[in-house]
């Protein structure tokens, strides 16, 4: 075989030295400029062998391995040029594309260049196959990522809280759902049913940072009122315009009696007692979060008590909206029918698999989630803080002269500072308001000269302290000091609270339960273990027992 | 702010949630938050979840809510205890005359 390379028009042509090869070769030597390689092969005659072993070697030739990831296979575009029908026959299926010579119409040109633009659409193809694969696995790679994330992130999700019940299935990978329980510190629990605009990874990225603000206020206690604030604030910020994120949230209260909710665009929550009567439908009377400005947004709440033995059942609008196998929708009245028919909590199975029969063989069209939580006592300690075996002993003395009386409160300033030992801090009330008791006892009554009979009436408290500030401002001398002992083997705190006034006769007789004053001797007497004064009541010592 | 105050949905609850301190700096905003409760008789739910200090001039101030809006309210509750404050209430036998929960 010869081989020939018209480098202008990019031919590379191999034949067999025929008067035919001449002819078309001549013909070739007038094609046009081009990029694209097209190989010819030129064939006189029919013999068989000769045309598949010119095929193969071709082949051979353009199959070398890639030297490089990016280059792409070139599979040859083989035009086979030939004056013989019976060898047409043969090679159909070894070559791209035949012609029989002479060609009467001229049509050589047309016949390449429709073969370079064939040949150019294969390489594209094969392009955008191999940037498709790339990317598929660089986005299977990045949700792996973003999976184990969301993993993590919703690990403290308490979804095994032991009165409740679950059902949540995502359309894809990553639920635009979220269902999320939390303890609080006071035994009570919180709950989450949200649903962001759209399916997949999109929605399920602005669930990171509502995830984390709801576990990190449940830990706080924060009000409902207060959460959905900043949740709508933070969403606000995050989100585009285009995406919100209907939202219930709910509280309940250690005993089970108080439900607490605010309803941003969610489907109205549903209230049944164990018999499956339907209480009320907890209805949705704000906008969702991540639509409103922190001025327009309402955090108005609705509380309720909630009877002994209900049940409320939260859920998106995947539920109702869920598509069954007769191609309808299976409702809100349907859902409520299934719940009077299993109102119990061993009854979830039921519900579960009455849902998934309705939907049959049905692809689901929304993330759909269903959670059932019974109104009972949560059965959760309130969370008591880590107790240190062992505390250091320490001695705090601080002398206010007039000008510190005026400037700060003394009393929330020690305390702060107290509170941080681990071993006073859930006992911080209590000292506070001992240390509080003694210390205003020693500024009113010992320096302000403050008669406590003013306080009787409600005009009269408030004015009470209006000539306690006005005093304080014009006090030209006075001193209170505050000592505090703690021993630690006896875990004992001794207060001493001197102050260099006029001296007050501690009335420390009980007041009559409606006064709105004489309180805090009465609460000092029953809060402390020893509780005296000296110095004509300039001086009062107190102890108090961890 | 130590001080929330804000009626529920249906204007049945007014809930006043204190933050931080109770105490008589409050007497003023206090006064305030249960002035205007309106004619439906609400009941007045009062949050002391985030309160961590609170001394007799808070319970001074709330037996002065209580005198001053009667019969204007169904009831006051005081809800979301923590153990010590809840403590300090009993021990002032307010049980007696708020709902504690």
């Amino acid at each position: 075989m010869n081989e020939e390379t018209l480098a202008e028009s990019n031919l590379q042509v191999s034949h067999d030295g025929s008067a035919l090869a001449d002819d078309v070769l001549s013909a070739l030597s007038k094609a046009p400029a081009a990029q694209t390689l097209i190989r010819v092969l030129i064939l006189s005659g029919s013999d068989n062998q000769a045309c598949r072993s010119a095929v193969a070697a071709l082949r051979r030739e353009q199959d070398t391995p890639r030297r490089r990831r990016t280059e792409l296979p070139k599979p040859p575009v083989i035009l086979l040029i030939t004056d013989s029908i019976k060898r047409i026959e043969q090679c159909r299926e070894l070559v791209n594309d035949m012609l029989l010579w002479p060609e009467p119409a001229g049509l050589l040109d047309n016949r390449i260049q429709v073969l370079r633009h064939w040949q150019d659409a294969r390489l594209e193809l094969n392009m955008a196959r191999d940037a498709l694969a790339w990317h598929a696995n660089r986005t299977e790679r990045e949700h792996q990522l973003v999976e184990h994330i969301f993993r993590n992130a919703l690990s403290r999700n308490y979804l095994d809280y032991p009165h409740l019940r679950t059902y949540l299935t995502p359309v894809s990978k990553f639920n635009g759902d979220l269902c999320l329980i939390a303890p609080g510190p006071l035994g009570n629990i919180y709950m989450l049913m949200a649903d962001f605009t759209g399916h997949g990874l999109a929605p399920a990225t602005g669930a990171l940072p509502l995830s984390q603000a709801f576990f990190a206020m449940s830990d706080r206690g924060v009000s409902v009122a207060e959460m959905v604030t900043e949740f709508n604030f933070r969403l606000n910020r995050l989100l585009p315009a285009d995406m919100f994120c209907a939202c219930f949230l709910l509280e309940l209260s250690a005993n089970g009696e108080r439900v607490t909710y605010w309803n941003g665009g969610m489907p109205p929550a549903l209230q049944f007692d164990h018999k499956g009567k339907i209480l009320q439908r907890l209805n949705a009377q704000h906008m969702a979060l991540g639509v409103l400005d922190e001025n327009d947004f309402d955090s108005r709440v609705t509380t309720f008590r909630a009877s002994p033995d209900s049940s409320i059942a939260l859920y998106t609008d995947g539920v109702i909206e869920l598509l069954g196998h007769k191609l309808e929708f299976l409702g809100s009245d349907a859902l409520e029918s299934l719940l009077q028919r299993f109102p119990k909590p061993e009854d979830f199975p039921e519900v579960v698999g009455e849902l998934e029969h309705f939907r049959g063989e049905q692809p689901l069209h929304d993330d759909l989630s269903l959670a059932i939580l019974q109104c009972c006592a949560t059965g959760l300690d309130e969370v008591k803080p880590a107790i240190e075996e062992i505390s250091l002993p320490f001695v705090f003395e601080s002398r206010l002269e007039v000008s510190y009386l005026q400037r700060l409160e003394p009393v929330g300033y020690i305390l702060n500072a107290l509170s941080q030992l681990p071993r006073l801090r859930s006992h911080r009330t209590t000292i506070y308001l001992l240390l509080a008791e003694a210390y205003n006892n020693a500024l009113e009554h010992g320096l302000l000269k403050l008669d406590s009979g003013l306080k009787r009436s409600p005009e009269g408290f408030a004015q009470y302290y209006q000539l306690r500030s006005e005093r304080l401002a014009e006090l030209e001398s006075g001193t209170v000091s505050i000592r505090i002992d703690y021993d630690a083997d006896t875990e004992v705190l001794e207060f001493t609270v001197t102050d260099n006034g006029a001296g007050w006769e501690a009335a420390l007789s009980a007041p009559q339960s409606e006064q709105s004053f004489g309180r805090g001797l009465e609460l000092l007497k029953q809060l402390t273990r020893e509780l005296y004064w000296e110095d004509g009541g300039r001086q009062v010592i107190f102890t108090y027992q961890l | 702010m130590t001080l929330h105050r804000q009626f529920s949905n249906d204007g049945k609850e007014l809930i006043i949630a204190i933050k931080g301190k109770f105490d008589f700096s409050l007497v003023q905003e206090f006064r305030q938050a249960y002035h205007d409760i309106g004619e439906q008789q609400p009941t007045v739910l009062i949050d002391l979840r985030e309160t961590d200090y609170l001394d007799s001039s808070a319970l001074g101030m709330l037996l002065n809510m209580r005198k001053s809006l009667g019969k204007a309210v169904k009831a006051i509750h005081i809800i979301n205890c923590r153990p010590e404050v809840r403590s300090i209430l009993d021990i002032s036998r307010f049980d007696k005359l708020f709902i504690i929960e």
